[in-house]
């Protein structure tokens, strides 16, 4: 087995063509792997003698912020991309631009393997790090698809304000909470895409379930399985799939295991299902918690807030003065009077108190990592925040 | 600002009462977001706006906008109604 890092300048995708037709098992890391190299070095030998030929790894943090390598099937891989081709409408599309590292499974499969498989052209740019290549890129990419996340939606705003890319025809996003509420921002900037809300996770590799953007008003409304996925939600509320595209086996701290073809394999998240097949997400497995006795998730709390808020929002935890957690609000930029008023509106009209966070701040931007994610260590020692509400406890 | 403005600015903040909502005749049963926990806020609200302690028994038998203010006059808030 071989290790191949992200590349940079002119082969920003490193050797990855060269591994891909190599049946040999390789790893493909991001070019800076954070001080993991060895870790996965070491943990490349564990892997039993099937899954040495014929897979790829992925390096993910997943939500624990432990390394984790996992290891996912070239074949079932290529067979979703073939899926993805027909259920995200993308004969037309002839190219597909770049915005994320190509070492997360969404672009490394959503386009990278989408575009190997279907002979189409893969743009890799160094994404919002350099907005005004970002824009060349999109100005000149005729006919094309590119994959997001949520956090990318205020970049665009700010970062490429007022441009319009006529020629995209596809916008993706994924890797968190779907930006319902900032489509027509998004509609604005793409006028002829199809956007579409996609849902996974690594260890699906990456995808389960698919919807357009105005298939479903709520944030959390996460569509219907992929052919040949399952979904089902265990006792506890976690969301579990059973898919034949999923990775076949992970590493982790305490070693190797394999996914067995038949397993149900928890998401990560909490979820239930709704009207028409539909799966609506209730947050991340660790997001969702207990207050005083009730089941909180702030997820869908901050869905319930974006009928009432066109800006952003996102949550981070704290414990409050009796001892119990509880989540803050930030939103950003910072809200007029009557938003506010709306906002604690809808919270007393839709939730009990015990959903309510404990504060709302809001701050000229919300902070991101590096991936556009929403930064809640960050956010909870951000300078410039400012207490629109309170609850006194 | 007269007390018994500061008064409904705190329960409009502590309850997540519409202005149009608030009453000074309103009833614990008629706010729904007057529960366990909205008593705690409460208190800590009375302190944080009128300077007092509200014992957690205190807290828990009031029942009304009406039994707020009967309990801050005891403690020599002045509403304007003498």
């Amino acid at each position: 087995m071989r290790v191949v890092h992200e590349g940079e300048g002119s082969a920003p995708s490193g050797d990855l063509d060269a591994a891909w037709e190599d049946p040999q098992t390789f790893a493909y890391l991001p070019r800076k792997s954070g001080g993991q190299g060895d870790w996965v070095a070491r943990t490349l030998e564990l892997v039993p003698e099937p899954l040495r030929r014929d897979h790829f790894a992925l390096l993910s943090s997943g939500s624990t912020g432990e390394p984790k390598l996992v290891f996912g099937s070239r074949d079932r891989a290529r067979r979703l991309a073939r899926v993805l081709h027909d259920a995200q409408e993308s004969e037309p599309v002839r190219r597909t631009v770049g915005l994320l590292p190509l070492t997360y499974s969404y672009a490394f499969v959503n386009q990278w393997l989408w575009a190997k498989e279907h002979g189409r052209e893969f743009l890799q740019t160094a994404g919002f790090s350099d907005p005004e290549a970002v824009g060349q890129v999109l100005e000149h990419a005729d006919d094309a698809m590119i994959c997001l996340v949520a956090g990318h939606v205020p970049l665009l705003e700010r970062q490429l304000a007022g441009r319009v890319f006529p020629g995209i025809l596809r916008v993706h996003f994924a890797g968190g909470r779907f930006p319902q509420e900032r489509l027509s921002a998004v509609s604005r900037t793409f006028p002829n895409a199809a956007i579409f809300n996609n849902y996974g996770c690594v260890e699906a590799m990456p995808r389960l379930t698919l919807r357009r953007a105005e298939a479903a008003e709520s944030a959390a409304d996460v569509g219907r399985p992929l052919p040949g996925v399952e979904l089902r939600r265990s006792p506890g509320g976690a969301l579990l799939f059973r898919s034949p595209y999923a990775a076949a086996g992970f590493c982790d701290s305490a070693g190797f295991h394999a996914i067995g073809e038949e397993d149900w394999v928890p998401t990560g998240d909490c979820g239930h299902s709704g009207e028409d097949g539909r799966w609506i997400l209730e947050g991340r497995a660790g997001e969702v918690f207990k207050r005083y006795g009730v089941k909180i998730s702030p997820p869908l709390v901050l869905d319930s807030v974006s009928s009432a808020w066109s800006g952003e929002g996102a949550f981070y935890y704290e414990t409050d003065s009796l001892g119990e957690m509880g989540h803050v609000l930030l939103l950003a930029p910072h809200p007029g009077k009557e938003e506010l008023q709306a906002i604690l509106s809808v919270l007393r009209r839709e939730h009990p108190r015990t959903h309510w966070p404990l504060r709302i701040e809001s701050a000229p931007a919300l902070p991101s990592l590096p991936n556009g994610k929403f930064d809640a260590a960050a956010a909870s020692a951000l300078e410039g925040r400012k207490i629109e509400w309170s609850q006194r406890i | 600002m007269s007390n018994r403005d500061r008064l409904r600015e705190l329960l409009l903040d502590v309850f997540l009462l519409d202005p149009g909502q608030f009453r000074f005749d309103l009833t614990r049963d008629e706010v729904d977001s007057w529960d366990s926990l909205g008593t705690v806020s409460l208190a800590v609200g009375i302190q944080e706006v009128f300077g007092h302690h509200l014992s957690p028994q205190e807290a828990t038998r009031l029942a009304s906008v009406e039994d707020i203010m009967a309990a801050l006059r005891a403690k020599g808030v002045d509403f304007g109604d003498a």
